[in-house]
């Protein structure tokens, strides 16, 4: 269980001493309980308390990094069932698997696909981050495949071989990789706990049963093989969804270490559009890793459109796109109001502007999604911005007057922006709901 | 030992009914029943999960000219008559369940009130499966031409809507007065879609005949808002909030053919992939992810979309069975 | 530009004006303060002056009746000068003075001040009792003349005569007294008043007078509001209230909020225009108070100011523009103390002036009084302190510890961006009972005399008595289409409190559907605050033993009905403890005593601030609150049925 703030408080010296920085020793906790500051900013902490605090520091799902450098994957460290209550943090990490029989030809062929997806969304990067070789002939020809593939791409890597020496083999060639190993199974474990013993690599652990997995996991942490991933079999999706749950549940809410690890969950062999849906109910619910066995553009392309929408962060405010919006039939002779970016504002002006039947414009401004009062007192709705909304719309473009109308609530900044942006400044009411009169009257 | 954690919720989500059969008084050859959720979507072992979530098949009252040639071309025949168009719905795509926009009913179109009564008489001897209403938008317009509606459509059990916060009172007391459920409309907002849940039940009609829309974003345009509105509504819901324990429902067709995604063509963004494809799969995976945060009705444009989902669905619910 | 004078009557002021500028900010120029709620919008219509002479262009409004037109009323917001004016601004469109509602006054000191007589109490709140010393004393001192066997110098014998009556180690004074002192003493045959001041821990001499005036010592103690000021009177040397009055702060023709202000404040010669206004109503009060009393102003020693950091900033004319801006740093938390004279507030020219220590930019000295008075930090059970003014600052904790927010309400409770809204004083409206059907509305105001307006305790009760008679639904609208009360406007509908034969008005007193949501928002934004802050300390509001409710209610407020409109948790009504201006409460204790300024310094130090604007629950808490009497009922459990 967390502490909250005001329990934190209650250890520490409560002398206000601020040199935290913080103001107040509370002020102090209840950072820490946000997890947004280091134990250590408080000098004067006794070590009973900075035992019990640091104790409480320790992620429920443990971090995983497969990969090595900018190419990592960071998977695991989620704090909460459902992402409205904090977030989601790190997002499942998605590969593609290349099996070890095909024609080097063929492999190039597709390494070369996979190195096209790659889409750019509202200034974010989507790409996959993984790729998986996996053993289905000989040792030769996975070394020959793990070869190409390195030497072709700098992705981080799966390898999938439950052959305990042979992967031993690999090892002593990528170690330095850092390439998760799949897998550990009931029928290999004795070995594999052996052979990986100091390793330190990533290893995914499979079991039928979550009782089965928790006793492989507490079995290789004995021989200190730590850094695991489990798998859940997507064998019928519904059991998956099930493990998965039960996973995030039992690590979250029971603190069970043997299952406060990420989850991959391979998907293959099935219908194409069924293995993407079943994608995307493990996108919505606590994989860490999804390995697939596709690489069409619009199938990876929806994948990770989903997978940046889940994994945001929903404590940031609702924005729209700050833009110009066209509300009714306008024409060249209708009102602009101007606003900001902030959703809920924009909505609420743009219900009045609709009851109207005024056909206007709303500008919104780029405020960073704050109110219009809050982004006024923050300086980021300022006649600047609004010149700069004025400018990037083109607005000139759409009206041939010049008169725009801000929000009651700014008035003071009216002479001020008709002066830098030599457009006429009309004061708007104060609430949106004098919107409709005063679009009348105008 | 690892002992399953079983969450014990307390609250379900209402039962609601689509469509009322000649035994209660309608005309429908059967009707739908969605909700009666007792955990969240797909967890079998956890609770009981009585009904499958519903696809609705979108339609219009005219043609809607703008829709792309990636649904055009699987029925775009029909779209000039809306009857027919219902007709192959239910004969080739096994449609259990219709959405009937009323776009036509919008001031800028203008279609005659006589001729949206005769489509409604019409709809009712032609098709006898169960129906939901949509307006065409406009307040004023929709508060005039949605009561008639319901008065046609009268002991029908149809689903009504949409009203929010400003314009709920007369289609509220329509709906009551001729037994049908209503959809509020929220603008992804937990509290105005609890309020507006208040505001109609406090005129008398049971919050069971409430149906909410929590207002779609498409993949890509605002879905994670929508998925998380549906998730904490839900969450309440089976934590015994009474006010909204509603079913949703959602207008994933609509959204997701909006998006520039949906339908660029590949020259455009060659690394897109296929529109074609693209298309298909945007709706599919809007319907899917919603699906994922307790969607109980889905009102879809894409055929094989359509037809995909439910096979997804009763995969999922073969594991009830087991 | 051309340029036309314009005359203000009766006061015949003239000021010189640039064509087009409105009427409003002429009088401004003139120093006359007209009424405008709204900030010169148009809406409140409280700015209506009468054009004598010369042409002028206005905009058209409702807020004119057809009658008034007819005698050339013109909103002054609305009306811009086109030639020379003559212009008579009508008494009820001033910024007035009110002299504090008595029920206000009856809630001080209990157990430390000696209540008016005519005053009957039944709460004692305010059980702590802070010895008697105020910031400054006078001191009647006959000194013995020097001789050749005592020829310490003036000064040294004056420190020692004072040494004698008070075990002070450090005494200071500064040349001014010292140059004067040699013929001082000798002329008042060395019997002289000393009146000493406690200045960052050291006691200064400020002011040497000859014979004996220690019998008058007056203080004054302010509650500078971002709407209203307040001041009393004090005499220092029996602890009795001889005055108080308040008026609205004059700062508000440059906008209705801190932020405004603050952004005013930034312009050319904006600081100066709050500066004076805010100095402007202090000395207002003052002047009227001592010629009331009939008090010397030289016998005036000693200033205390509350107030928000903002107020705090403008009335001491430092740069606040840093107040608003990331990460939002006042310049200063603790002011020292400084001469009166300095800021322009008119007492003896020698006096001092004491601002009580904030906590930060947006949580100040006047809630450090608050906490103070209602003492919440004494108690061992959780306490609530909600302080319901502009700002609506709102203090958790108890003993062990204390946190604090800011809520930004807006002024709807203080009567302000409501039609028919005013302060508590005479003439409002401050207890409503509506009959079912809303046959008849039955009320009462304040000094039982014709009603003027509707204050808060007012407006509380019409809401909650409106919920329950179902006029309105719970989203605030008005549910009912034909009512004799019921009067459908443009664009929205409004309730009829009292009808034009029940006022002092010439018209009905109304409530319309913007002013419900004027004060649904301020409500909210209040218990959203509350909300937020205990949820943030892992509490629940059921654990909250003692709520503290200040504000400029006048002594009444209906409990049951603030619960039910959602602006007080469901708590049991023992719980609620009203403390009425409880920060010029504090503020008169500090005058009065060295030991609760100290106290003062100590809960500056200690209460918490926390930000409610990088909080993201606090704008979901505040949607969910944004109904009657919230949207999650489960919240009022006890009120299930009622509406």
């Amino acid at each position: 269980m967390a502490l909250s703030g005001l329990e934190i408080y209650k250890l520490l010296p409560k002398t206000n001493c601020r040199e935290c920085g913080f103001s107040t020793c509370l002020a102090f906790a209840m950072q820490l309980a946000k997890k947004a500051v280091a134990l250590d900013k408080c000098p004067f902490l006794t070590e009973e308390s900075k035992k019990i605090l640091e104790e409480l520091n320790l992620p429920a799902i443990k971090l995983i990094t497969i990969g090595k450098n900018d190419q990592r994957v960071q998977i695991g460290n989620e704090n909460v069932l459902f992402r409205h209550e904090e977030r989601f943090y790190n997002p499942p990490g998605i590969g593609i698997i290349i099996n070890d029989d095909l024609a080097q030809t063929e492999v190039l062929n597709i390494i070369r696909k996979i190195k096209d997806l790659e889409f750019e969304r509202i200034g974010q990067r989507l790409k996959i981050e993984l790729l998986a070789i996996r053993n289905r002939s000989s040792e030769e020809n996975f070394l020959k495949t793990i070869d190409l593939v390195v030497h072709n791409t700098s992705f981080a890597l799966v390898l999938m071989c439950e052959e305990p020496r042979r992967v031993k083999k690999v090892l002593e060639l990528y170690k330095d990789l850092r390439p998760l190993i799949y897998r550990i199974t009931p029928d290999n474990f004795l070995q594999f706990s052996q052979l990986l013993k100091g390793d330190n690599v990533p290893v995914v652990v499979w079991s039928e049963d979550l009782e089965g997995i928790s006793y492989l996991t507490q079995q290789l942490n004995r021989n200190q093989i730590n850094e695991l991933v489990l798998e859940v079999s997507n064998k019928s999706p519904a059991f998956a969804l099930w493990q998965l749950t039960q996973i995030r549940r039992l690590s979250l809410k029971k603190k069970e270490r043997s299952l406060g690890y990420p989850v991959l969950v391979l998907i293959e062999n099935q219908d194409k559009d069924l293995s993407l849906l079943f994608t995307v109910s493990y996108i919505a619910k606590y994989a860490g890793i999804i390995l697939l066995d596709t690489f069409s553009p619009e199938d990876i392309f929806g994948i990770l459109t989903l997978r940046q929408n889940i994994y945001t962060d929903p404590q940031k405010p609702l924005q729209i796109e700050p833009k110009l919006y066209s509300i009714g039939s306008v024409n060249t002779y209708s009102p602009v109001l101007v606003t900001t970016n902030f959703s809920l504002t924009y909505y609420t002006v743009l219900g009045e502007v609709e009851a109207s039947r005024v056909p206007s414009y709303i500008l919104s401004v780029n405020t960073e999604g704050m109110s219009v009062l809050t982004a006024w007192a923050a300086e980021k709705f300022t006649p600047e911005s609004i010149i700069e909304a004025i400018e990037k719309s083109e607005l000139k473009k759409f009206v041939n007057h010049n008169r725009i109308i801000i929000p009651g609530y700014v008035a003071m900044m009216s002479g001020d922006l008709q002066e830098k942006s030599g457009w006429q400044v009309i004061v708007g009411p104060r609430e949106a709901a004098g919107i409709p009169r005063f679009l009348r009257d105008l | 030992m690892i002992k399953e954690y079983i969450e014990n919720w307390s609250g379900e989500v209402n039962t609601l009914v689509i469509g009322a059969t000649p035994e209660e008084g309608g005309s429908r050859r059967f009707s739908v029943k969605i909700g009666g959720e007792r955990t969240l979507p797909f967890l079998f072992k956890e609770a009981l999960l009585p009904f499958k979530p519903v696809i609705a098949y979108e339609i219009w009252d005219i043609e809607p000219i703008d829709w792309a040639t990636a649904l055009s071309k699987y029925y775009g025949d029909v779209w000039g008559n809306t009857l027919e168009w219902a007709d192959k719905l239910i004969r080739e795509y096994k449609a259990e369940l219709l959405c009937l926009k009323l776009a036509g009913a919008h001031p800028e179109i203008g279609k005659d009130l006589d001729e949206i009564v005769k489509l409604l008489e019409g709809l009712l001897k032609k098709v006898d499966i169960p129906l939901i209403i949509i307006g065409c938008g406009d307040v004023q317009r929709d508060n005039f031409i949605l009561p008639l509606c319901s008065q046609i459509l009268k002991n029908e059990r149809c689903l009504i809507g949409e009203v929010n916060q400003d314009n709920y009172k007369t289609l509220t007391a329509a709906v009551l007065a001729d037994g049908h459920s209503i959809i509020a409309q929220s603008p992804i907002d937990i509290n105005i879609a609890k309020q507006l849940n208040i505001l109609i039940s406090d005129m008398g009609l049971p919050l069971e005949r409430i149906v909410i829309n929590p207002t779609v974003g498409a993949l890509g345009y605002g879905l994670e808002y929508t998925y998380s509105i549906m998730e904490r509504l839900r969450l309440a819901a089976l934590n015994n909030d009474r006010v909204v324990a509603s079913p949703f429902i959602c207008f994933v067709g609509q959204e997701s053919w909006r998006v520039k995604e949906a339908t660029t063509p590949e020259k455009e963004f060659s690394r897109w992939g296929s529109e074609w494809r693209r298309g298909y799969l945007w709706e599919l995976i809007t319907a899917g992810a919603l699906l994922q945060a307790g969607a109980n009705i889905l009102v879809m444009r894409h055929p094989k979309a359509i037809e995909k989902i439910k096979e997804y669905i009763d995969k999922l619910y073969e594991f009830k069975i087991n | 530009m051309e340029k036309f004078k314009v005359t203000f009557y009766p006061d015949h002021k003239t000021v010189e004006i640039q064509k087009g500028q409105s009427i409003l900010s002429a009088a401004l120029a003139a120093g006359i303060y007209i009424n405008s709620n709204c900030g010169g919008e148009g809406i409140c219509g409280r700015c209506k002056i009468i054009l004598r002479k010369g042409e002028v262009f206005t905009q058209p409004s409702g807020r004119l009746s057809w009658e008034e037109r007819k005698h050339n009323y013109y909103l002054a917001c609305l009306t811009t000068v086109q030639s020379d004016l003559e212009v008579e601004v009508p008494e009820e469109s001033r910024l007035s003075f009110e002299k504090l509602a008595v029920e206000e006054i009856a809630l001080r000191f209990k157990g430390f001040y000696e209540k008016p007589e005519s005053i009957e109490t039944t709460q004692s709140i305010l059980d702590e009792v802070f010895v008697h010393s105020p910031l400054a004393t006078k001191l009647y001192i006959e000194l013995p003349p020097p001789n050749l066997n005592d020829r310490v110098s003036d000064l040294e014998r004056l420190y020692r005569e004072i040494r004698k009556r008070h075990e002070i180690p450090i005494i200071q004074t500064c040349l001014t007294n010292i140059r004067s002192l040699g013929h001082l003493l000798r002329n008042s045959d060395w019997k002289v008043t000393v009146t000493l001041g406690k200045r960052d821990g050291v006691v200064e001499i400020v002011l040497v007078e000859p014979n004996n005036t220690s019998l008058h010592n007056y203080g004054f103690a302010f509650d500078i509001g971002t709407t209203t000021i307040c001041g009393e009177l004090i005499d220092l040397n029996n602890k009795k209230i001889l005055g108080a009055r308040a008026i609205y702060n004059k700062q508000t023709v440059f906008g209705p909020d801190v932020i405004t202000r603050i952004i005013y404040g930034s312009q050319a010669d904006g600081l100066e225009k709050l500066h004076h206004a805010v100095v402007d109503g202090m000395n207002e009060i003052i002047q009227e108070l001592i010629q009331e009393e009939k008090i010397d102003l030289n016998n005036v020693t000693c200033v205390l100011c509350a107030g928000n950091p903002t107020m705090i900033h403008l009335l001491l004319k430092i740069e606040p523009t840093y107040l608003r801006r990331e990460p939002y740093i006042p310049v200063a938390n603790f002011i020292p103390t400084i001469r009166a004279s300095e800021t322009g507030i008119k007492i003896n020219p020698r006096g001092l002036l004491f601002c009580l220590p904030g906590v930060s930019s947006y949580l100040g000295g006047d809630i450090v009084a608050g906490v103070l008075s209602c003492g919440m930090y004494k108690e061992e059970g959780i306490c609530l302190l909600i302080d319901i003014g502009t700002n609506g600052e709102i203090v958790l904790g108890n003993r062990d510890f204390l946190v604090g927010c800011s809520a930004s309400a807006g002024p709807a409770f203080e009567g302000s961006g409501v039609n028919y809204g005013m302060r508590a004083s005479g003439g409002a409206i401050q207890k409503v009972k509506i009959l079912p059907n809303a046959d008849k509305v039955e009320f009462s105001t304040i000094g039982n005399i014709p009603a003027r307006g509707i204050c808060g305790s007012g407006y509380i009760d019409i809401l909650a008595q409106m919920l329950m008679t179902g006029v309105i639904d719970r989203s605030g609208k008005i549910r009912w289409e034909d009512h004799p009360r019921i009067k459908q406007r443009e664009l929205e509908k409004e309730f009829i409190i009292a009808f034009k034969e029940e006022t002092n008005l010439d018209s009905d007193i109304v409530i319309t559907e913007t002013d419900i949501e004027n004060l649904k928002r301020a409500k909210a934004a209040i218990f959203a605050a509350t909300s937020v802050l205990v949820k943030h300390m892992n509490l629940d509001l059921k654990q909250i033993e003692k709520v503290f409710i200040a504000g400029g209610f006048g002594s009444y407020l209906n409990i049951q009905n603030a619960k039910l409109i959602g602006l007080l948790p469901d708590l049991e009504e023992r719980r609620f403890i009203f403390v009425g201006n409880s920060s010029l409460i504090g503020a008169s204790y500090v005058l009065l005593s060295h030991q609760a300024m100290q106290r003062a310094e100590e809960l500056a130090h200690k209460i918490t601030y926390f930000e409610l604007s990088v909080d993201h629950s606090y704008m979901e808490e505040y949607m969910a609150a944004l109904f009657f009497p919230h949207t999650d009922i489960s919240r009022f459990p006890n009120l299930k049925g009622m509406i």
